[in-house]
């Protein structure tokens, strides 16, 4: 199988990336009429499958989940989840060859195998859903020309999905139909029937591409989501530890610092994230993040590049051929690390103090969030596109280091993300050595404005508020944003 | 003998632009049981917080406890409401997670939650044995905390409670959410732990109180004022008013029969909780639904409100269609006016009662549309019914019980449902606001409505109701007609 997008010639791979329509409410006035009375067969009974299907049901779908014939033996978690619930249940050969709909849930490694599989069961112009393009454009998987090949990905975690639904609302969600697999010109129709069978027509669409959603994707969970977080976090602490701060309390700041302060990013994006520091800090986290971007962006377009050109997901393949090797060595280095090993002091940290005395993962977040928007839109990646895979996604994985620290981050990402985010980690750290030289504990461990007369120049804070507010991040995540109003300010991952 | 445990001088409290407890004095002598009441919003529940945690009190609190006792030297104060977290720490929860199987567990099951707070509290996990058996908790060990009803909540609470066993403690509402038998030993505990030396205070409207309460009060405009027998003041409450127009019309009926079950059957995994239930409730209909904790009474009506994902099964007819026909459950929730306790417990803490009222016309947990003027108008309308106007703009989970209540209430019939569910509607309500609700839900269901109505006590229903049906773990063991 070759790399589907560098198949494409040039005007094709921009015309794919480019591919990015915020839809609006009424474009889903038909409902689930779509799919009415089709058969829905999922492939995958975890979190992400079983909580759609509970969802799509809910709306008056036929939904049953295909699962393998060990699973089923064994009574596996997706058997017992699937069957507790009163779902029909059977193996790929019984399922399959009905189903007009078939649903891959399953983990981005096992794609290939699970899709090579099912392909010859499925029946003549049925659909096949994803809710990641990975095996399509990198993989370059060659679906059958009658089958319709769509994707739904909402962006939260499914037990998010679920709860959200019940409410009454949804999760973001971004919805994409394969060019190369819309015999009859259904697909936009089905993906966006099934949208509105998880809820997720009332929370926002974004009208993606197989190839943006992957670029993107990509770019996004390996730089600032997973790769800065890991990278911003082990040096904070590490630099408070050598500057004597309280080991208990450093790791307390930074595993729960990134929650706190990117909730106020979910709320009011960048400019509202740099809002909830005074005045002096600001004009402080606003001069250090111009350093870090351009310390940093080099990195970011590397990664950008290996991207785009193939050359990540080939390593990553051939990492996964040769049994994770890369993987799990870099896994195990980042359980050892100190901050890993410290466990959170029983200490009381308010929530403003989180910024006061982390001003430096502030910056950290302000350049990273514009770094990877930068990067995706110079690509070629359209800004609705960028802004969910870089600052929409931060709280969410934000939330799972505040739960089990650097350790859960990875385990609950993708191996995909993970392997990226060690790739990145692995060369930032060396970049940031000369910067971190000049840290100090007023920018990390000790608050800011501490000895400070908070005076400030009128002028520059203007300024400076202005390049804030008018990035184009900015400009695109209040009209995002506006959309997903009634999102819980709860923790969403 | 007349030494003080807690002895409170001058207290007062604001909240907002209005004084709740004003100069109030209570000297509570060592050994006294109390009986504290008081309409609702009158600062009983501030009140038993502050002598809990007297933090930034305006006034004095000194406590006075036996150091000679081997009970812990403390107040503990159990609220009316309950809390628990999932297993990450958080509190996201929706009412109707505790019917989503899913093999991930998301909360600690009843006796892991023992077992941290025995450890947090330094206790014999051997002293709760008795405890636990005299409420009928020992089924429930192996629950995870986000499948128990309000009631056994209520329980697990006391159980804790009982067993810490403080030197004083306050109960605001002990009684809410449970059936005759339970509030009987639960009566009997308490009898029997202040024989031990615990002493308690409890908050409640209740006559069937433990024998063994020597002292009542109430509060009445800010202070402590000694009653002789637990009557309180009325608050004024205004003669029931011609519905609203709106509420006036005879409801849309979608078939003649609401709800049809032939040998439903509900299981987690071993455990069977609804057994072969067969029942019909044909439209029009006013149905008592009763049993004890635990019986299956909520998974009965989550079955009902389209809330379990059990449902898809053949047997079960919802508004003359087997369910899983096509049907969405919004399809079905827009024919159902629907209060709960859990749908309480889990509501929208970021909805104002105006927010909060207006979603019943969409069947979600706080608004996500813009209204359009038309039902703007009637919720204003039955705003200014139920004299919530005052509290419109207000957060829901900030009034009093009894107004969240009403709200409530209003939520669920601002849409005129042909079929109304009230679940205990009246829990922690005082007598005199469950007497005005009953008459509101019977003067509205006279218009047509049908109504499943769950009540634990007889004196305390609405008249309307002509069927009743009983459940006993998890089988019907009487269907009759009302005389």
């Amino acid at each position: 199988m070759a790399n589907y997008f560098n198949s494409l010639p040039l005007r094709e791979q921009l015309n794919q990336l480019g591919v990015c329509e915020f839809m609006d409410i009424a474009e889903f006035a038909d409902g689930v009429a779509a799919l009415k009375g089709k058969k829905v067969v999922i492939v995958g009974a975890g979190a992400q499958g079983l909580n759609q299907g509970l969802n799509l049901r809910d709306s008056g779908l036929d939904i049953s989940y295909a699962l393998r014939q060990e699973a089923i033996d064994a009574k596996r978690d997706s058997w017992k989840n699937a069957t507790d619930n009163n779902f029909k249940v059977g193996t790929f050969e019984e399922l399959i060859p009905g189903a007009d709909v078939v649903v891959n849930l399953t983990p981005d490694k096992q794609h290939t195998a699970v899709v090579t599989k099912i392909m010859p069961l499925m029946k003549k112009n049925s659909t096949l859903l994803y809710s990641h393009g990975f095996n399509i454009v990198e993989e370059g998987m060659q679906i059958r020309k009658d089958i319709t090949v769509i994707m739904v990905a909402p962006k939260c975690p499914g037990s998010e999905v679920r709860a959200e639904y019940l409410r009454g609302f949804g999760v973001p969600t971004l919805i994409a139909v394969h060019p190369e697999n819309d015999p009859e010109g259904k697909g936009l129709e089905q993906a966006k029937a099934y949208c509105v069978g998880t809820g997720g027509h009332r929370a926002g669409v974004l009208r993606s591409s197989f190839v943006a959603e992957v670029k993107s994707d990509l770019m996004g969970e390996q730089t600032i989501l997973c790769g800065l977080l890991q990278t911003g976090s082990i040096l904070s602490f590490d630099k408070m530890l050598e500057k004597g701060i309280d080991a208990g309390y450093a790791s307390k700041l930074v595993q729960y610092g990134v929650e706190v302060i990117t909730e106020a990013l979910k709320h009011g994006g960048v400019s509202g994230m740099m809002d909830r520091l005074s005045n002096p800090a600001k004009i402080a986290a606003f001069k250090i993040s111009e350093e870090l971007k351009t310390i940093m962006r080099p990195l970011f377009q590397k990664h950008q590049d290996d991207i785009m050109s193939g050359e990540f997901s080939s390593t990553m393949m051939k990492d996964w051929a040769n049994g994770d090797a890369n993987l799990l060595k870099w896994r195990a280095e980042t359980g050892e690390t100190a901050f890993e090993k410290t466990p959170a002091g029983d200490v009381k940290i308010g929530e403003q103090e989180y910024f006061d005395n982390y001003t430096l993962m502030v910056a950290f977040i302000r350049a990273g969030v514009e770094l990877a928007f930068e990067t995706m839109v110079e690509a070629g990646i359209k800004a609705e596109s960028a802004y969910y895979e870089s600052l929409h996604e931060t709280p969410l994985i934000a939330n799972t280091i505040a739960r089990k620290k650097l350790f859960e981050m990875n385990r609950v990402i993708s191996d995909t993300a993970e392997y990226g985010c060690y790739l990145f980690d692995q060369a930032c750290k060396p970049l940031l050595a000369g910067f971190m030289k000049t840290v100090d504990t007023d920018l990390v461990g000790k608050n800011f404005n501490e000895g400070k007369t908070g005076s400030v120049d009128n002028a520059e804070l203007v300024h400076i508020n202005a390049i804030l507010r008018d990035h184009p991040v900015e400009v695109v995540g209040r009209k995002l944003r506006k959309a997903m109003t009634a999102m819980k300010s709860i923790k969403t991952a | 003998m007349s030494e003080s445990v807690v002895t409170i001088l001058n207290l007062t409290v604001r909240f907002k632009d209005k004084i709740v407890l004003d100069n109030l004095s209570w000297n509570i002598v060592r050994g006294q049981n109390w009986v504290l009441n008081g309409i609702s919003g009158s600062g009983k529940t501030i009140l038993a917080q502050l002598i809990e945690t007297p933090k930034g009190i305006d006034g004095s609190i000194v406590y006075n406890f036996d150091k000679n006792s081997p009970l812990p030297q403390q107040v503990l104060y159990v609220s009316n409401w309950y809390h628990f977290k999932n297993l990450e720490g958080d509190a996201n929860f929706y009412y109707q997670q505790r019917y989503n199987r899913k093999q991930a567990r998301e909360t600690l099951t009843v006796e892991g939650d023992f077992k941290v707070f025995g450890k947090e509290k330094g206790l014999n996990i051997a002293d709760a044995d008795s405890i636990i058996d005299a409420l009928g908790y020992r089924g429930l060990l192996d629950s995870q905390l986000i499948e128990l009803s309000s009631g056994e909540h209520k329980k697990l609470q006391l159980i804790k409670a009982l067993w810490l066993k403080p030197q004083l403690l306050i109960l605001d509402q002990p009684y809410a959410g449970l059936d005759v038998a339970s509030r009987k030993n639960l009566n009997t505990l308490l009898e029997e732990r202040s024989s031990e030396g615990l002493q308690y205070i409890l908050i409640t409207n209740d006559s069937s109180v433990p024998d063994n309460v020597h002292m009542y009060a109430q509060i009445i405009d800010g202070k402590i004022v000694a009653a002789a027998t637990n009557e309180h003041s009325s608050e004024i409450l205004h003669e029931l008013e011609p519905l609203p127009e709106f509420l006036q019309e005879h409801p849309v009926y979608h078939a003649d029969q609401v709800v049809k079950m032939i040998d439903m059957n509900i299981h987690y995994g071993e455990k069977q909780v609804l057994n072969n239930i067969n029942w019909e409730v044909k439209a029009g209909e006013k149905w008592l639904l009763q049993g004890h904790n635990g019986s299956g009474k909520s998974t009965l009506l989550s079955l009902v409100c389209a809330d379990h994902p059990q449902s898809y099964v053949d047997g079960l007819f919802l508004f003359g269609k087997q369910r899983g026909s096509g049907e969405s459950i919004w399809d079905i929730k827009e024919k159902i006016g629907l209060i709960s306790p859990e749908l309480h417990w889990y509501f929208d803490p970021s909805a104002t009662v105006f927010t909060s009222i207006a979603s019943g016309f969409y069947d979600s947990i706080g608004l996500f549309k813009t209204l359009p003027y038309s039902q703007t108008v009637k919720v204003r309308e039955i705003i200014a019914f139920l004299n919530l106007k005052d509290v419109q703009h207000e957060l829901l989970n900030t009034l009093p019980l009894g107004k969240q209540r009403l709200a409530l209430l209003a939520r669920a019939i601002i849409k005129n449902p042909e079929l109304l569910i009230l679940d205990e509607p009246c829990q922690g309500l005082d007598n005199d606001q469950t007497q005005y609700f009953n008459k509101f839900v019977d003067k509205l269901c006279a218009n047509g409505t049908t109504l499943i109505y769950v009540g634990h006590y007889e004196s305390a229903l609405p008249s309307c109701l002509e069927k009743r049906i009983l459940l006993d773990k998890g089988h019907v063991v009487k269907i009759e007609t009302i005389q």
